[in-house]
């Protein structure tokens, strides 16, 4: 019997359901409201209730708006985080690396997180490097640092690969060069020695002598990436006085072909592959028992759903929040329609019918309602666009949350609820005794 | 045309079962004046809300014309005051937000449509003749007593009502300017022959009635 129905919901693009859906969520209150106003104008009323007490009205109003506020900046906050956090991960198809944890992997090789782990030798990296399905193959080998910024050693087609052309500069072209990320506090022509490690437990004299001149800047590409600084990986290897990755009579080489005899190894290769399905074939074959090979967007995607509950935690706090807030703006509202009860006295002692009287008390009620709700999307606006500017320069994730019809949906069924619960402060208004009221 | 009232074994209880009002027997023919004082706390105040059907009663008949509001529900009562009463509060009871003209055009929210342009040509016209018709835009908060006296009268004759229930119209009004308004409402009374119930003190008021009745300890015992 609803087949149809579904039907013709299922065949409606997403916005258009998106926009049906907030209209729907919005339908009981505008019906309510026609039908309690109909063929009367409260309204100079209301207003003139408005600004009789206008302080704790705006008070009222701003109450609300706050609360509506970070409930939608939250849960804006939350999807923002997850994309945020996908994009950054969006370059990294296929990642090789020793057996061990794929979580520390993704953390160490996609957000510069570093960990310990074992290398890959010359002759595994060689048969990832020349898999007929392979067209990109890239070390990432990090370890070394200079400040905040980490310093990865890799190939020049990686780092293409990862930011398209240079805004400024050349690629490196020999070991003591480097190309820094958008957000590394470096200038072309800067020079800086690495340290070994990263963060408090660097060496910073380890590699002295061992100096590096910036050539390149890469474009902001909203990833921790940005702070990082990529130097030929012969460099890296070089610097802990390592093999050059070349044979002697190809020394001075960057970049691939590598010898697998002269291979020091490396702890992670980003793998691409010529053909989205070659991903699957590639990950089954490097998956040995000296391998790990897998999808960083899958890592990723399965932690995002582990923390679905978590982000469950948050939507049905966010609700909770907003039912306590609208039990306290009925409580208020019960209140408030108290200061008023003279003046309703005196309309229904007047002969003013009982609807337009509830009409003028439900209204009352539903403009704080709605004003609440409208000032609340702005707060929320505000706040997901502060939050999100912190979230970015704590982890190099650019986050860019903004509200989206979930939010919308979120505050349309907000005002929905206390509207029609604004009824009965309106009901209660009329069960009050008129002359009582008129004496008062 | 005014209506006449008849009242018969009316008793008024407050809280607590303490009796407020007992009136035996009351007839007031349509078009009449009648003033009504007593002492402070007396009932007469309570007299007009029951009259006007405003208060629960305990026992007895309210009958205007044919209109029996002692035994109509609070629905019916509100329309027959809104279609046949013009009442003045001891205490104006205005909208202070609202401008003189708002206040005394109130009814025009509730009316029906065909009715809106009726009661606000009629409060404009009535606060020009009380002489605020200059200031029918002023929020009346900046109003003196005397000139919310007479928005809650003009409020009170908008919409040409054939009952006016007062309740110390004249109680914050110099001498003059009672006078007027005395003069008004008696005028109104005669010309278009609405019944005319104003409790009062004034003595000037007293005169132009047709009747005074004493109000005394609740009871109003028999016509005087
Ligand atoms: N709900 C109630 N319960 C008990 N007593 C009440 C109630 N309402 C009013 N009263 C009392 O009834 C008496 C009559 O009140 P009313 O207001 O009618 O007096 P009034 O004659 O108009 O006095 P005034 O001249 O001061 O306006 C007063 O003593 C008042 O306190
Ligand atoms: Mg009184």
């Amino acid at each position: 019997m609803f087949a149809p129905v579904t039907d013709a919901w299922n065949s409606l693009p997403a916005t258009a359901q998106d926009v049906l859906w907030f209209v729907i969520l919005l339908l009981p209150p505008l019906i309510i409201g026609l039908i309690v106003t109909r063929g009367y104008r409260p309204f100079g009323l209301v207003r003139a209730m408005m600004w009789r007490y206008h302080w704790t009205n705006a008070l009222f109003v701003t109450l609300i708006a706050i609360s509506v506020g970070i409930g939608v900046g939250l849960i804006a906050q939350e999807r923002g985080l997850r994309k945020g956090t996908a994009r950054a991960a969006e370059k990294f198809d296929l990642i090789v690396a020793a057996p061990g944890s794929e979580v520390q992997m993704l953390m160490a090789a996609v957000y510069l997180q570093p960990v310990d782990v074992p290398l890959i030798d010359g002759q595994t990296y060689d048969r990832i490097a020349t898999h007929e399905n392979v067209s990109l193959a890239a070390p990432i080998a990090y370890g070394d640092s200079y400040l905040a910024s980490p310093v990865i050693g890799t190939t020049p087609q990686f780092v293409t690969h990862l930011a398209g052309d240079l805004v400024e500069g050349r690629m490196f072209a020999s070991m003591g060069e480097a190309v820094a990320g958008a957000r590394v506090p470096l200038k072309v022509g800067d020079r800086f020695v690495p340290a070994h490690g990263v963060g408090d437990a660097a060496e910073h004299d380890a590699h002295e002598g061992h100096d590096i001149v910036v050539v390149g800047k890469m474009r902001l590409t909203g990833s921790p990436w940005d702070k990082a600084i990529l130097v030929p990986v012969e460099g890296v290897w070089a610097v802990h006085g390592l093999a050059s990755g070349h044979a002697p009579d190809d020394a001075g080489r960057i970049g691939p072909p590598f010898d697998p005899e002269y291979f020091p190894g490396t702890p992670a290769v980003l793998v691409r592959a010529d053909q989205l399905w070659a991903n699957y074939a590639l990950r089954s074959e490097f998956t040995t028992d000296k391998t790990m090979a897998f999808f960083p967007g899958a890592v990723l995607a399965g932690l995002h759903s582990m923390l679905g509950d978590v982000r469950q935690v948050m939507s049905v706090m966010a609700v909770l929040t907003q039912v306590l807030v609208t039990a306290g703006v009925l409580a208020g509202l019960v209140v408030l329609t108290r200061l008023y009860a003279r003046r309703l006295a005196l309309l229904r002692a007047l002969g003013a019918p009982d609807r337009f009287v509830f009409s003028v008390v439900w209204s009352y009620a539903a403009v704080l309602i709605g004003a609440g709700a409208i000032l609340g999307v702005a707060v929320g606006f505000a706040a997901v666009g502060a939050i999100s500017r912190v979230v970015t320069a704590r982890t190099d994730i650019l986050v860019t949350a903004t509200l989206g019809w979930p939010e919308f949906h979120l505050v349309a069924g907000f005002v929905s609820l206390t509207v029609i619960l604004a009824l009965t402060p309106a009901f209660m208004a009329l069960s009050r005794n008129i002359v009582t009221d008129l004496r008062a | 045309m005014g209506l006449a009232l008849s009242v018969r074994e009316l008793v008024v209880e407050g809280d607590r079962g303490r009796r407020l009002l007992r009136i035996g027997a009351l007839d007031i023919p349509a078009g009449g004046r009648v003033g009504v004082r007593g002492p402070s706390g007396a009932g007469k105040s309570t007299f007009l809300y029951a009259i006007a059907g405003l208060v629960a009663m305990k026992a007895g008949t309210v009958t205007w014309d044919d209109e029996t509001i002692s035994a109509m529900n609070a629905s019916q009562r509100a329309r027959f005051r809104r279609e046949r009463v013009g009442m003045i509060f001891q205490d104006f009871l205005l909208f202070e937000e609202l401008p003189a003209l708002g206040n005394a055009a109130l009814a025009a929210g509730y009316a029906g449509r065909a009715e809106r342009g009726r009661i606000a040509d009629g409060a404009a016209a009535m606060l020009a003749h009380l002489g605020l018709g200059d200031h029918a835009d002023r929020a009346v908060d900046t109003f003196s007593g005397g000139e919310r006296q007479r928005v809650a009268v003009a409020r009170a004759l908008a919409a040409d009502p054939p009952i006016i229930l007062a309740d110390e119209p004249t109680a914050s009004l110099d001498r003059a300017a009672a006078d007027r308004l005395i003069g008004d409402l008696a005028d109104l009374a005669e010309t278009r022959g609405k019944t005319l119930i104003a409790v009062s003190h004034d003595a000037t008021l007293h005169e132009r009635m047709d009747r005074v009745i004493d109000i005394v300890d609740g009871c109003w015992t028999g016509e005087g």
